[in-house]
């Protein structure tokens, strides 16, 4: 869907209405260029997943080299220097690197993820230049990971169903140690002493029972 | 509910990276309390975002992309032998490539304001102007902000229960963005999240029953039009 928003704009509206009468092979040029621009989407994410997930150098230098030459143009046009549009390359995609771990690809594209760090960077750029004014502001205007206040609590919600549903998964010695620490919030020595056992052995069964929940939110995430 | 929003040219506005620092806190306040905005906001930023950056063909955009950063290097060399010395592509990259992972990164939850023994919520986007000083004039409260942008005033601004602003006019505009509480004039009653921009032909005198913390814009002073409150006209300028 979203693809339609990134066509170049003549396919959508300039084109005659005396041509989309046997259009057939128009349809398979768009077809086949919708396709493309599916395919380079998809690549723009994968290297993005690697890069949050690996670190991974090779596919940050690919989406280096796609995006450095479309953000100096940016840079270019904003900043009217040559000198800052390098400076706006150099710190959007260094933003890029340090936070790739903040993209959510369920949240938008790569490209509106790097926009906006770009827009945020050069908005306090400008500040800069007008102003000369050192604040860093774009990032609260426009905040990189969108937590509004709603969608916290929901992912909250969501998440803390999902480990209750888990927690009955647990063996019962694990499950109530780790129901009276965090749920009841007892102290170790306080379920130590309510179970009748030595504390190591609490502590033990928390390790074990945490390791647990760990891996079945992890497996359930793949 | 919300009925006042900001207006579709405000909103592409804020989306390119392209209004002031006092009105872009405005929408972006706006957006974290109203979710129609907010998700009419992300639409606009994935425009802006394909416009700015978009992926033409993929053929063209492999070609460009290549001869772009051929050109990008000659022109390093050029600036290089001409101007101050400027970084290498390859540098930057491997510059930028030997950073570690970004650990603090700024929560965007809700913060906390306290005026006058109260406390209200405010949206994320208020954590770096919350330090000066509360200025009071009777029932009235104004924390002034430090824009930096000529005549325009970006503050917050407390009526405490019971409180009115005299009827007035403004020489510019007025935005007033109601964060908490609720507050009525002649147009109706407003709710958190309410986004009034108001032209310099509005007359309106604002009062609060419980009290309310709002943020105004002003890009000049307000012009009390009423009786004795014209006699705060000299002290206008203080009251935002």
């Amino acid at each position: 869907m979203e693809n339609i928003q990134s066509l170049p704009e003549q396919n959508r509206y300039h084109r005659p209405i005396s041509s989309q009468i046997g259009t057939a092979m128009d349809n398979e040029t768009h077809a086949k260029d919708l396709a493309e621009q599916q395919v380079e989407m998809d690549r723009l994410t994968a290297a993005m997943l690697q890069i949050a997930n690996q670190r991974d150098k090779a596919a940050f230098s690919y989406l280096f080299t796609h995006f450095m030459p479309k953000i100096r143009a940016f840079g270019l046009q904003r900043l009217n220097q040559q000198g800052l549009a390098m400076d706006l390359v150099q710190e959007t995609m260094t933003s890029v690197w340090t936070k790739a771990h903040l993209y959510n690809a369920d949240k938008g594209s790569v490209t509106t993820w790097i926009f906006t760090i770009m827009r945020n960077q050069c908005f306090d750029m400008l500040r800069r230049v007008q102003h000369n004014k050192e604040d860093v502001f774009g990032d609260d205007i426009w905040p990189l990971c969108d937590t509004t206040m709603a969608q916290d609590t929901l992912t909250d919600h969501k998440l803390t169903a999902k480990l209750l549903q888990h927690l009955d998964a647990l063996p019962l010695a694990q499950r109530q140690v780790v129901q009276g620490i965090y749920m009841q919030e007892l102290t170790q020595q306080e379920l130590a002493d309510a179970l009748k056992v030595p504390i190591g052995t609490i502590k033990s069964r928390l390790r074990l029972g945490l390791e647990k929940l760990k891996s079945f939110l992890e497996t359930h995430n793949d | 509910m919300i009925k006042h929003h900001p207006q579709q040219n405000l909103l592409v506005s804020h989306a390119n990276g392209d209004l002031p620092l006092s009105m872009a806190i405005a929408v972006s306040a706006h957006c974290a309390l109203c979710e129609t905005c907010r998700e009419q906001l992300a639409r606009l930023t994935e425009q802006a975002a394909n416009l700015a950056l978009n992926p033409d063909d993929a053929h063209a955009a492999n070609n460009t992309d290549q001869e772009s950063i051929h050109t990008a290097h000659i022109e390093a060399e050029n600036i290089q032998s001409t101007q101050e010395p400027m970084m290498d592509i390859d540098a930057m990259l491997a510059q930028i490539i030997a950073q570690p992972m970004a650990t603090n990164v700024p929560s965007n939850a809700p913060l906390d304001v306290q005026v006058k023994q109260q406390h209200y919520t405010v949206p994320s986007v208020f954590r770096q102007h919350l330090a000066r000083p509360w200025q009071i004039l009777g029932k009235v409260s104004r924390m002034r902000f430090d824009v930096n942008e000529m005549n325009t005033r970006a503050s917050l601004l407390h009526i405490d229960a019971l409180g009115e602003i005299p009827q007035h006019t403004h020489k510019g505009y007025e935005l007033t963005l109601l964060l908490a509480g609720e507050f009525s004039d002649l147009n109706g009653e407003y709710v958190p999240g309410d986004f009034i921009l108001l032209n310099s032909q509005t007359h309106h005198a604002p009062k609060t029953k419980t009290g309310c913390l709002c943020y105004t814009v002003l890009n000049a002073p307000l012009y009390f039009t009423k009786g004795l409150s014209k006699l705060l006209n000299p002290i206008g300028e203080l009251i935002y």
